[in-house]
């Protein structure tokens, strides 16, 4: 799941991805809870498809140990399969939820996607209505 | 909250199924004219403290939601197909105190008045059971200024507004980037944007909060007590009449009926799941459009034996929607729509429905971007976009912030094969008959969706986006809007309840919420749903003081 998840959102620059965020430690978890039930046999099966098409490539200690650009091959063999996108889910809500979940760590997920994360907000709210001027942004159309 | 409590011997004057939009209103109307209610809610009494910004939880598990208490629904599309168990789509509406206006994104338009006589101005449509509502938009207009006051909607007029006796009692929201580049292409296209009415506090009012704009309305409880839900404005008057008592947790399976044909009040499941009794003089009920089918077809008898109050045959017809068509946009600066109520402004020009177009159909169009962060990742960004990798990387943080979506919301016929029926085949955790859905587009609704994404189209290339991106126009297997199911009307052929929400079979039976709708409307129909209930239950109130209940 490690390999997969640093290919879904890779860490670039030394900014954090998928794996750094802990989405991993999140599906392990959520894999234990009743709501993703239904997710673990497609998950289980497709790791280990995962691992059998890696030592058919030679790495002996599946998927995790092949080199970034067979983990990408692999992965475009299969991204439209079920595993692929049952996973992907998982590792996403592991970036993007909120972080008592175990992953998105200290919020940086929703940093990586440019989200001022607080609990309320005042206006204005973005380029345009503060283009627009705090005068007329609030009130007559 | 220390409220009155009513022993199950004793026959109160009402008892109110539902406690939403329209159960809220009841009750506390009910209760304030000086009579004695009992409001049962399937679900939960939760409060501020309860609500989060949770997304798992709240839009992915769907934790609010029915589909999270009874997930075997089903769905076909007519009656001559297997029905199959449908997944978290579906008949979606809150469990809980205050219903679905809890989570609701509390657009509150007001209906016009050709939405109440459309089938006199336009003519029959082939396939559907399109009729006038019997109640006109002018009888109306008082209750929606009692919504607007009484539970707090924040506006100013637009140029297609229908009369209104009141102004709006708070001034409008802060507009959006959103709203500010819909109404520059709106403007661009001759067209007149205008002030998108909210049932959400601009100011302090009543002793609740202004909204703090945190972004989290749509399905979301408000944990500031801001957004006018039935829990913060009506349940709390309600309750301190010292005449009502909110009874949550309490699952009503059977209007029970006596030989004379008179309803004698309700059966319900508690919390423990023990089955126990309310009575009461009179029943209303306000369950949504469709549960209270659901409840209706449950309470069969040798007296009733196609439902209760179902002589004509409408219980669980002519489900409505409210269709929708949409189109996503990029922009070349931050608009940062995780931040504000959902849409600040929209445009109404194409609300009425216009022979020229060569079908039936209309609607209004507003600005708002539907995604938390979690959703968004899933399947927000354009199709071509790669969906992992580097490149998914960085066009997660190209598009959060600067994408937006303009969204029609739609009128939808009153098809009568499309139901909402019971199914023994999937029953609830009581053993209770699941729900099942039937539904088939209308021609006619899904060329003014075609219709409408152009629409949207055309104003976000207006309005200067970047990048213009639709998804495919999907048939439609469920909504948030339930709508027609035991409509109103003056022939007891042809509808469930009369023009003052009696039901024509049953004279102590009253049914009010959207179920009641003839029409659909564009959309937004809880400001209707509320303003139908304020009226009801002046009516209700005059016949129970005048022993005509």
């Amino acid at each position: 799941m490690e390999g997969f998840a640093a290919q879904i959102i890779p860490a670039v620059d030394g900014a954090p991805g998928a794996v750094e965020l802990g989405a991993v430690r999140f599906v392990d978890r959520a894999l234990g809870e009743p709501f993703f039930a239904g997710s673990v046999p497609v998950v289980r099966a497709g790791l280990a498809d995962l691992d059998a098409r890696a030592r058919a490539l030679g790495g002996r200690r599946g998927f995790a140990s092949l080199a970034a650009g067979q983990q990408v091959a692999i992965l475009r063999q299969i991204e439209h399969g079920d595993f692929f996108k049952a996973a992907r889910t998982l590792v996403l809500i592991g970036t993007f939820a909120d972080p008592s979940y175990g992953g998105n760590r200290g919020g940086a997920g929703w940093v990586m996607i440019g989200i001022d994360h607080r609990p309320s907000y005042t206006a204005p709210f973005g380029y345009y209505d503060v283009q627009a001027g705090a005068g007329s942004a609030r009130g007559a159309a | 909250m220390i409220q009155r409590s009513f022993r199950q011997s004793e026959t109160v004057d009402f008892v109110i199924v539902g406690t939403g939009a329209a159960g809220g209103v009841l009750a506390k109307e009910l209760a304030t004219a000086g009579f004695d209610v009992v409001a049962l809610e399937q679900g939960p009494w939760q409060h501020e403290s309860d609500f989060s910004h949770d997304e798992l939880a709240v839009e992915r598990e769907l934790a609010m939601l029915n589909r999270a208490f009874e997930p075997e629904q089903t769905f076909r599309t007519s009656a001559a197909e297997p029905a199959r168990v449908t997944g978290a789509r579906g008949l979606l509406y809150r469990r809980g105190v205050g219903g679905s206006s809890v989570h609701f994104a509390a657009n509150y338009w007001r209906f016009r008045p050709v939405d109440f006589k459309e089938r006199s101005l336009w003519g029959p449509i082939g396939g559907t059971a399109f009729a006038d509502w019997p109640i006109t938009y002018e009888e109306l207009e008082p209750y929606y200024t009692k919504v607007d006051w009484q539970i707090g909607v924040s506006g100013a007029p637009g140029p297609f507004d229908p009369p209104r006796s009141r102004p709006y009692p708070l001034p409008p929201l802060p507009n959006k980037s959103s709203g500010m580049l819909l109404e520059r292409g709106a403007r661009a296209l001759g067209l007149h944007p205008q002030v998108a009415p909210m049932a959400i506090l601009s100011q302090p009012r009543h002793g609740r909060a202004a909204c703090q704009a945190c972004g989290h309305c749509a399905y979301y409880g408000c944990e500031f007590g801001a957004k006018s839900s039935s829990l913060v404005t009506v349940i709390p008057k309600a309750v301190a009449t010292g005449r009502c008592e909110i009874r949550a947790d309490s699952t009503v399976h059977r209007v029970e009926t006596n030989a004379r044909g008179r309803a004698t009040g309700v059966v319900y499941w508690d919390k423990e799941g023990t089955e126990r009794r309310q009575a009461a003089r009179a029943v209303v009920l306000a369950a949504n459009g469709a549960e209270t089918a659901r409840l209706l077809l449950l309470s069969a008898s040798p007296a009733f034996p196609d439902g209760l109050g179902n002589s004509s045959g409408a219980v669980g017809r002519h489900i409505m929607f409210n269709g929708y068509a949409y189109t996503n946009g990029r922009f070349e600066h931050p608009l940062n729509e995780y931040k504000g109520a959902v849409a600040s402004r929209t445009v109404h020009d194409f609300y009425d429905a216009d022979p020229a177009r060569g079908f039936y159909g209309g609607g209004g169009i507003d600005a708002r971007f539907p995604y938390g962060p979690i959703t968004f990742a899933v399947d927000g960004l354009p199709p071509d976009v790669p969906a992992w990798g580097r490149e998914y990387r960085q066009a997660l943080s190209d598009y959060y912030t600067h994408s937006v979506r303009f969204m029609s919301h739609l009128t939808s016929l009153p098809v009568p094969s499309n139901t909402v029926t019971l199914d023994p085949a999937h029953p609830d955790r009581f053993g209770r008959p699941g729900l099942c859905l039937t539904y088939q587009e209308h021609p006619d609704d899904l060329r003014t969706r075609l219709w409408f994404v152009e629409r949207t189209k055309e104003l976000m290339e207006a309005a200067g986006a970047t990048q213009v991106w639709n998804q495919p126009v999907l048939p439609v297997d469920g909504g948030v809007h339930l709508l027609g199911t035991a409509r109103m009307g003056n022939d007891p052929r042809d509808s469930v309840v009369d023009r003052y929400h009696r039901a024509h079979d049953v004279p102590n039976l009253f049914i009010c919420d959207g179920s009641s709708f003839v029409t659909s409307g564009r959309g937004q129909p809880t400001m209707t749903i509320q303003a139908l209930a304020f009226r009801a239950a002046e009516h209700i109130a005059r016949f129970a003081r005048s022993h005509a209940v």
